[in-house]
């Protein structure tokens, strides 16, 4: 498993040979959340991966042939299949690949599921504003959207009585959320989670789970990524390396 | 027809518990999301009964099968409620036995769920009138067709969702352009019928030369 901390492939760079059989490829950027849920399915399920970094502020031309909207995550399979959306790559690893389940076989816990990750929708967008707020004022208004959306999470863990958003154990949907959690320490947002001590107790399990720790990004380099990114600097994506 | 039942509104009495061997769908005639529920009902021959909502008068007790009020919803005996159309549609097939809808390979799933989201993003893209801006242009004019035979099958506006669309499609039939082509319904349905039984006169129905 390679390229996790490869330096990004950016406009004129050659593009990749096909993917091994064996292997998977997931184009990626090290700070992006969308593509941090793919890795977390990929090292949760042990698949064996290689990982291209790309650079998100000075895309490769090649890359809008792997995917039309040049974003990440995209995965790559040695047989040419090329699958986006975080999303929909998550529950395609899941599907493809033996071991562990992620997702539930019960079709209601499946759509359940589902269902909390709809209700989870409104944040990465309020956590990208208040990355991007230009004054203090948009910060109180942010961070009270930003309560309303943290409590129906809240509500769906006191109503579920369980640890993790699935059941007792960790399954698809916290992997799907956790990314804009740990964004929270560096954004100094953790008291938005004062007034949902489920939803705390949440985020400390999912620190303990091995995929969730591995790939954990150390807050310093995350706040240094944000600055250069905020600036769009070209030189973000490969920020610590 | 099993949705042609009048639409409850407020004050209405809830709906007992749904009895063993049906599913419940919380619909609205006209709504094309409930109509994407629906259609799965019927394509996998599952036994349902329909509830129609009153849109702009929601029953009370219809917050207790979802938190906004929105349709679709499924209720099943066991009480379950399953919503968002997507994840409705995809719960009736997990959950049914029969023809499968969405295809068994993972490579094959994952592509029917990419060209939803490129479905979301063109009405996603829609922030003007008309496509281009607030004159129709060119994009207009390339989407035209498909949506225009859409038409002549009479889908459905929804009163909650994609009133853009709705608009664009009333905009579109006041162009002079796109009114001189307009297709007459009965003549294409007819030319359809012809066509799908291989008929070589097809093409030349509804012409009295």
């Amino acid at each position: 498993m390679s390229g996790g901390s490869a330096r990004s492939l950016a406009k004129g760079s050659a593009p990749p040979g096909p993917v091994p059989e064996g292997l998977i490829r997931v184009y990626s950027m090290r700070f992006c959340p969308f593509a941090q849920r793919t890795r977390l399915v990929l090292k949760a399920k042990g698949i064996r991966h290689e990982i291209i970094n790309i650079n998100l502020k000075n895309k490769p031309e090649w890359f809008f042939k792997k995917n039309p909207f040049g974003l990440v995550p995209v995965l790559e399979n040695s047989q040419g299949q090329l699958i986006y959306e975080s999303a929909i790559t998550c529950e395609y690893l899941d599907e493809e690949y033996p071991g562990k389940k992620l997702l539930p076989d019960d079709p209601y816990e499946k759509a359940c599921q589902k269902m909390v990750f709809e209700l989870f929708s409104k944040v990465p967008s309020l956590v990208t504003s208040f990355l991007r707020r230009q004054n203090e004022e948009d910060c109180y208004g942010l961070k009270e959207e930003l309560w309303k959306e943290l409590n129906k999470l809240e509500e769906v863990l006191t109503n579920k009585k369980t640890t993790f958003f699935g059941g007792n154990s960790l399954s698809m949907i916290d992997y799907l959320i956790w990314p804009w959690f740990e964004w929270l320490e560096v954004l100094e947002l953790n008291d938005c989670v004062d007034h949902t001590p489920k939803l705390k107790l949440w985020m400390a399990a999912m620190r303990e789970d091995p995929a969730v720790s591995a790939l954990l990004t150390e807050p310093k380099v995350l706040r240094g990524f944000f600055n250069l990114y905020l600036q769009n600097s070209p030189e973000a994506c490969d920020y610590g390396l | 027809m099993e949705d042609a039942t009048r639409a409850l509104g407020k004050g209405t009495l809830p709906p007992g518990p749904v009895p063993e061997g049906l599913i419940r769908v919380y619909s609205m005639r006209f709504c094309p999301y409930a109509h994407r529920t629906r259609l799965v009902l019927r394509a996998k021959g599952i036994r349902h009964e329909v509830i129609n909502i009153n849109l702009r008068n929601k029953p009370e007790w219809y917050y207790t099968k979802h938190p906004f009020g929105q349709i679709p919803v499924l209720e099943n005996s066991k009480c379950q409620l399953i919503y968002e159309s997507v994840i409705a549609c995809e719960y009736l097939d997990d959950a049914y036995p029969g023809r499968k809808l969405y295809p068994y390979d993972p490579y094959e799933r994952a592509r029917q769920k990419m060209l939803l989201e490129l479905f979301y993003k063109i009405l996603g893209y829609q922030n003007t009138i008309f496509f281009g801006g607030d004159c129709i242009s060119m994009i207009d004019y390339l989407f035209w067709p498909w949506f225009e035979r859409l038409d002549v099958y009479g889908i459905a506006d929804c009163l909650n969702h994609t009133p853009a669309l709705r608009l664009w499609t009333a905009a579109m039939k006041q162009d002079p352009t796109v009114c001189a082509l307009l297709i007459d319904k009965n003549i294409f349905l007819g030319f359809l019928n012809l066509y799908f039984q291989n008929n070589p006169d097809a093409f030349d129905y509804g012409l009295t030369c």
